[in-house]
């Protein structure tokens, strides 16, 4: 049925408003309760996480204590966040999400919709954090949207976590059609800090197909809805971002200009990650200019500070980044050099299997001098794919 | 602009309550919403938003937006309801073992024409679904994956229904 006109709502407005007033009673009495819930669901979740995993779930399954809507919320959210830093404790508490809310009902979640979401989402989010276990998840997310009602901020979430999965694994198509749905959520629902985020997401998923272009139209999108005051980490990435895009895209000035007016948001940060991605979109946006030694210097730089932080694949990448600057410049002795140095540091780490024969490769082809440009970002973009997916195998022919 | 649109702006609840209530009356009102059926939806979504403050950012923006797509998901509701009720009669007009009398030969004469009206995949499908047989034999012999048959006879009997709803059906016989 369409809208009706509303010319005729002053004539039968009235009627709503003996509804209205019950409703709003209801809801005001209920906050205060809500709000007591979720400070007790946030002791109950630290004190939860004190327990070894396997006593989790014995509390999980059996006790009533640790059975509510918000703590499932909590886990949901504290998986999400483990995924940056520890996959097994994200997984870990994604299934613990899923048997909390799948023990409980709709009349403790405050309706049915409710409990689909959280459902829907708690799956999702296993889904997101254990990519073997990814499409049963993402299969029993998309049976729970589909047994009843969710909200749309859920949908969106569960629809999100999807197309992150599906960008990891280099399904760009259905990345891009399931970020649409979840634009078209927050546009019909005036989430607009949401909105950029989203326009941000979709941007990394054209920017990984390779379409710079589409890449940077959705990441200015993105940078006019996000609230730098809002969430200053995810802005200052989609400024990072569409730097980057500017000077692969051959757009050096562009990016330098940017830059130089983000110099500050970085500053802000003021953490030591912050200052190194800095300081290595210096050196891209320098060779880019031409300026070679100004690169040089700043790779080195970031090269050596992520060596001594042991964070391996970053140190990879860069030094892959002055390798490509140092082949260009037909110094074959220096890209030599830095590959016996590469392998000297990298083999005494923990890297992933295939990353290594990736770097293996490099150094191979630097020692008998054979190192191409091409071969330099071909193995690059390896390394920056199997950081996501563990399951990619290295190709010599790259 | 919302008061809330500034999430630092932070109003109590009562309050924004106060200042939406004027647009959700617009809203009910211009999708037809009886006053009845109000309460549940008003309801649901304003105790989502009570859970979820922390995380919507513009609260009025966000309920409007909600009760918007509820107002839509009650008459999609109505709207199935209503088909369902038409497909169960139909089924049973069809399957009725009495020699016909004059009104129920009247109806399969409106349902026929009815019928005859709709697209040649519609007409196919539901012709063999009021012969008898089960949605998934229809998907195998209109070559339908077992997927997608329960939504093609959905928008084939949304098709029927409102042939029949603008047809001579509604006709009453004078008392």
């Amino acid at each position: 049925m369409k809208p009706r006109d509303p010319s005729d709502e002053n004539a039968s407005g009235d009627a709503y408003d003996e509804v209205i007033d019950r409703v709003f009673a209801v809801t005001v009495a209920v906050e205060p309760e809500v709000e007591r819930g979720r400070a007790h669901a946030h002791a109950l979740y630290q004190e939860l996480l004190l327990h070894p995993a396997a006593r989790q779930n014995l509390l999980v399954s059996n006790s009533a204590r640790f059975r509510s809507r918000m703590l499932c919320e909590l886990l949901i959210q504290g998986s999400h966040e483990a995924g940056f830093n520890d996959p097994a404790q994200a997984a870990g508490l994604a299934r613990l999400a899923i048997t909390m809310a799948e023990s409980l009902t709709a009349e403790s979640c405050g309706g049915r919709e409710a409990l689909n979401g959280l459902r829907a989402k708690a799956w999702a989010q296993l889904g997101n954090a254990h990519h073997p276990a990814a499409d049963r998840a993402f299969a029993e997310t998309k049976e729970r949207c589909e047994q009843g009602e969710i909200g749309l901020l859920d949908l969106a979430r569960v629809l999100d976590l999807e197309a992150s999965l599906r960008r990891d694994q280099r399904r760009f198509g259905e990345a891009s059609l399931l970020l649409d749905q979840v634009i078209r959520i927050y546009q019909r629902l005036g989430q607009w800090h949401l909105l950029g985020r989203a326009f941000k997401q979709k941007s990394m998923a054209c920017g990984e197909a390779g379409d710079v272009e589409g890449e940077m139209a959705l990441l200015r999108r993105a940078l006019d809805l996000l609230d730098p005051n809002e969430e200053p980490r995810t802005f200052l990435a989609a400024r990072h971002n569409l730097i980057t895009a500017l000077h692969q895209s051959g757009r050096p000035r562009e990016a330098f200009s940017l830059l130089f007016h983000t110099r500050p948001l970085y500053l802000k940060m003021g953490d030591r990650m912050s200052l190194l991605r800095m300081r290595w979109l210096e050196g891209l946006v320098a060779q880019g200019l031409g300026r070679v030694e100004q690169a040089l210097t700043a790779y080195r730089e970031v090269r050596k500070a992520f060596i001594e932080l042991g964070l391996d694949y970053d140190a990879a990448l860069a030094s892959l980044d002055l390798a490509g600057l140092l082949v260009e410049q037909a110094r074959t002795a220096d890209v030599r050099r830095l590959a016996e140095e590469m392998l000297i540091v990298f083999s005494s780490r923990d890297i992933h299997r295939e990353a290594m024969a990736a770097l293996h490769f490099f150094c191979h082809a630097a020692q008998v001098e054979k190192v191409e440009t091409a071969l330099v970002q071909n193995v690059s973009d390896f390394l920056k794919r199997v950081r996501t997916n563990p399951a990619l195998r290295f190709a010599a022919s790259v | 602009m919302s008061a809330l649109d500034n999430p630092q702006v932070d109003i109590s609840l009562e309050e924004f309550l106060r200042n939406v209530r004027p647009r959700l009356k617009t809203l009910f009102v211009r999708y037809g919403i009886p006053p009845q059926d109000t309460e549940d939806i008003l309801q649901q979504a304003l105790l989502a938003l009570v859970y979820q403050r922390h995380v919507v950012r513009d609260p009025e923006s966000w309920l409007m937006g909600t009760l918007r797509n509820k107002c839509l998901l009650y008459w999609r509701e109505h709207r199935r309801k209503l088909y369902e009720v038409v497909d169960a009669a139909v089924l049973e007009l069809m399957a009725d073992p009495i020699p016909p009398a004059q009104e129920t030969t009247d109806l399969r004469r409106d349902l026929a024409i009815a019928l005859e009206h709709l697209p040649e995949r519609c007409r196919s499908l539901l012709s063999l679904r009021y012969q008898g047989f089960e949605p998934t034999e229809v998907a195998a012999r209109l070559g339908y994956s077992q997927a997608s048959i329960s939504k093609v006879t959905n928008r084939c009997l949304a098709a029927l229904t409102h042939r029949l709803l603008t047809s001579r059906l509604p006709r009453r016989k004078p008392h």
